[in-house]
């Protein structure tokens, strides 16, 4: 019934036998690369090196290669040098490979630098974010880059700049939830630190609960700073509902005692505000 | 020539032989090692109840899981730091360790050599089914959802340790003495009582010429009263400088803080912690500062100190010890009618509410990552912990645990404000220096607050910017490697299960680093705005 010809039945039976090393010769290498990323999760970069090879042939497995070399002891010059030079390279494809090697590009210059190079790092994050605008690296890039605007050193000729805005402008051309939230919280923590005023900051750090996901002690900071800022903006029943999340939350945490104390504040100044 | 005695000495020596075959074969370790899989956990409690807890667990454990031997490294705390940093360097560094924060000149272990354990956390202990906490992510089965690992986690959306043990401090009373002091067996209510019987213990020692001190003196048991006496005037000025409304202040922005001229040792909050650290200071014998905790103890068990102040993890020690009777108190807090810093004190100072500790945290290179994690599982389970606790009395960290009832009362914790994660004494390594090497200008006959604080100030700009920059260094080297892990956990990301995992841990790891960003940032900003202050 088979449209198929038929083979000579030994033939068939050989079949098998004869793809075998071409099966075993594809295998490995993708398992190689899964377990040379797999080194590179665990923080493991001399092992994902042995297991890549001096040499690697294929763009994810340069890629990772490259990952390794710029962060592995002992860190030198070298290293860093070598891990640009495959990052440059990458970076010239259109594809993920590329997005992301552009990425690391940024991040040798803005972290691995001696003294940081943070504008050539804006540079190459904003050139991502041009040619790539929907990649993931581009949309955390721009993350990152509203960070070292939020951050950089005060220009004199314009001390009065508006260090939120071009954070709150990024905002607009992140579309992943997840970096949407870390970015709010950026530029929430950075309103405090710059001493902006409540009602403009405290309502990134609202979005950045609202979109969820934080874990650990971000989490847990979050919840009763929200509570905190609410109150000292007049903000009664946000700041209210916040402090009673964070008693259900965390009930055996130190900070509990305090947030009843300042729950009772809020009650007292209700009661003074509803006295005739 | 007689033969007997030879050949009775040969039987002698082949029967003694046989036994010792016998024995070694039997009953000692076996020469070829029957276990492939060797766990070492290393820590530094090696006085009497946590070497013994942790062996009940360890013993229970191997008979659950025969392929797993557990080695447990007693290492005395003189030598911990150096033995840790130096092995684990030298990648021979235990697969699980005891860590914490205010270990000096160690704040860059957890970014070098730990790693986290959050994702395993958010799953329930499969060790805890058929008990209470059956059903909660191991997280919640801590009994402070683990305040202490979330505090010092270099890392602010990660944990780094489990812990197994919940701690305070107590004020030990040689019930004998004090009756022989005071005349009276009533124990201080208010630190104005304690005061007194300072003052007492000073006349009793000079009347009848024994060497006698009210506090046993020390360097660590000093550093802890000075800490709980230091933090109660400081609530105050920490409300203060709480500008991000966390009701806790991390130590990078009280150093910031400090740099930006916003607080001093000469304070008049500060002062007033300083006047108390004098108080309990010179209640202490001369010299104390050269001594460690074992020193004040023997001091204490000599009957030559009314009291001991240091933690509950004494007790057992004390309890098996000693041959008088030890009455356990809270330290009376200063109050706001206390008629020295009394007008200093915002409000009660909380002792922890419960916070647990002896943080184990588990070695980034451990070939053994499943099985460490299965045994710390096993140890912080309902019935793992209730081992412990039997066997060390020592509190334990797990909800659903019985407590014994010789220790209950560890657990009558003084409720109140808990605001800082280190008194201004501690907020980094050289600053412990330079409040160490110039404390002689507070205590003794010849100190002074007001010396004191003129030299800290003097001498303190410098050893905060070096603690600020180490900060900055730390998360420097936290940050710059989690692109190789977030890059590694992006490419195994898929719809599996596995991949989805991945995906998930990508998603957390980007969001904390760019938080631990965040902070550098603001540590790179407030250096910035020193170097520019005259």
């Amino acid at each position: 019934m088979s449209s198929v010809p038929s083979l000579p039945r030994c033939l068939c039976l050989a079949l098998p036998l004869w793809l075998l090393p071409l099966g075993g010769a594809a295998a490995p290498a993708s398992a190689d690369l899964n377990q040379a990323w797999g080194a590179l999760a665990d923080n493991r970069l001399a092992e994902a090196q042995r297991v890549l090879g001096a040499a690697p042939s294929t763009r994810p497995a340069q890629l990772a290669w490259a990952v390794a070399e710029m962060t592995r002891p002992p860190v030198t010059e070298a290293h860093r040098r070598a891990a640009e030079r495959v990052f440059q390279e990458l970076a010239r494809g259109d594809d993920e490979v590329g997005a992301q090697a552009e990425y690391l590009r940024a991040r040798l210059h803005q972290l691995h630098d001696v003294p940081a190079d943070e504008t050539g790092a804006a540079g190459l994050y904003r050139a991502l974010a041009a040619r790539r605008p929907h990649s993931h690296w581009a949309q955390l890039g721009l993350v990152k880059l509203a960070l070292l605007e939020l951050y950089r050193r005060p220009d004199p000729a314009d001390a009065a700049a508006d260090r939120l805005a071009p954070a709150e402008a990024a905002l607009a051309q992140i579309e992943e939830p997840a970096l949407r939230r870390d970015l709010h919280l950026q530029i929430g923590q950075a309103g405090v630190a710059l001493q902006q005023p409540l009602g403009r900051l405290l309502p990134h750090l609202v979005a950045a609960d609202r979109l969820g996901g934080l874990t650990s002690a971000a989490r847990e900071d979050l919840i009763v700073q929200i509570g905190v800022l609410s109150l000292r903006a007049g903000q009664l029943d946000q700041a209210q509902a916040y402090f009673a999340r964070y008693l259900q939350d965390y009930p055996a945490n130190t900070r509990a005692y305090t947030v009843t104390q300042l729950q009772e504040q809020i009650r007292r100044r209700r009661a003074q505000e509803s006295a005739p | 020539m007689n033969l007997a005695p030879l050949r009775s000495g040969a039987l002698l020596l082949l029967a003694g032989y046989a036994v010792a075959t016998y024995w070694v074969f039997t009953r000692s370790t076996p020469l070829v090692a029957t276990r492939p899989v060797v766990i070492r956990l290393a820590h530094w409690q090696i006085e009497r109840g946590p070497p013994e807890g942790i062996a009940a667990v360890i013993q229970r454990y191997e008979e659950l899981h025969p392929r797993v031997k557990v080695e447990q490294e007693l290492i005395p705390d003189r030598i911990y730091r150096q033995w840790l940093r130096s092995n684990l360097a030298g990648d021979n560094g235990p697969d699980i360790m005891e860590w914490g924060s205010w270990v000096e000149g160690h704040k860059d272990l957890p970014a070098r050599y730990f790693t986290p354990l959050t994702a395993e956390l958010a799953q329930p202990n499969p060790y805890n089914r058929g008990t209470s906490q059956e059903h909660l992510p191991w997280e919640k089965t801590f009994h402070d959802g683990l305040t202490c690992p979330k505090r010092d986690s270099p890392d602010p959306g990660q944990i780094y340790a489990v812990t197994i043990t919940e701690t305070t401090m107590r004020l030990f009373c040689n019930a004998q003495l004090l009756r022989e002091v005071t005349g009276s067996e009533a124990v201080p209510r208010t630190y104005d009582d304690l005061r007194r019987i300072f003052a007492l213990t000073k006349r009793y020692a000079a009347l009848t010429g024994r060497p006698l001190a009210a506090l046993a003196g020390s360097r660590d048991n000093g550093r802890a009263i000075a800490e709980t006496m230091f933090s109660g005037p400081l609530l105050g000025l920490n409300q203060r400088l709480d500008d991000d409304g966390n009701l806790y202040l991390y130590n990078r922005k009280l150093l910031g803080a400090y740099l930006a001229g916003r607080w001093n040792y000469r304070d008049p909050h500060v002062k007033a912690g300083l006047a108390l650290v004098r108080e309990v200071a010179q209640a202490m014998k001369p010299g104390f500062l050269q001594l460690r905790r074992d020193d004040a103890m023997l001091e204490f068990f000599r009957g030559e100190a009314l009291f001991l102040y240091y933690g509950t993890w004494d007790a057992t020690t004390l309890r098996q010890m000693v041959p008088f009777e030890i009455r356990t108190l809270r330290l009376p807090a200063v109050t706001a009618d206390d008629p020295i810093a009394g007008r200093w004190i915002a409000g009660p100072l909380g002792e922890g509410q419960g916070e647990t500790t002896l943080s184990l945290y588990v070695n980034r290179a451990t070939p053994h990552r499943e099985e460490v994690i299965d045994f710390l599982r096993f140890l912080t389970s309902v019935p793992g912990n209730q081992r412990f606790t039997d066997h060390s009395l020592w509190l334990p960290a797990i909800n659903g645990v019985q407590v014994p009832e010789v220790i209950r009362g560890f657990r009558d914790y003084q409720v109140g404000h808990a605001f800082g994660q280190a008194t201004y004494d501690a907020l980094g390594s050289s600053v412990s220096l330079v409040w160490d090497r110039n404390f002689h200008h507070l205590a003794g006959d010849q100190g002074s607050v007001d010396k004191f604080a003129e030299v800290l100030d003097q001498a303190m700009p410098a050893a905060i910017r070096a603690d600020l920059q180490d900060e900055v260094r730390n998360t420097l080297l936290l940050v710059r490697p989690q692109d190789a892990a977030i890059l590694g956990h992006a490419s195994l990301g898929d719809d599996s299960p596995a991949g989805q995992r991945h995906r998930l841990r990508q998603q957390e790891m980007e969001a904390s680093q760019t938080i631990s960003e965040g902070q550098l940032g603001q540590a790179r900003r407030a250096l910035d705005f020193a170097k520019e202050r005259p």
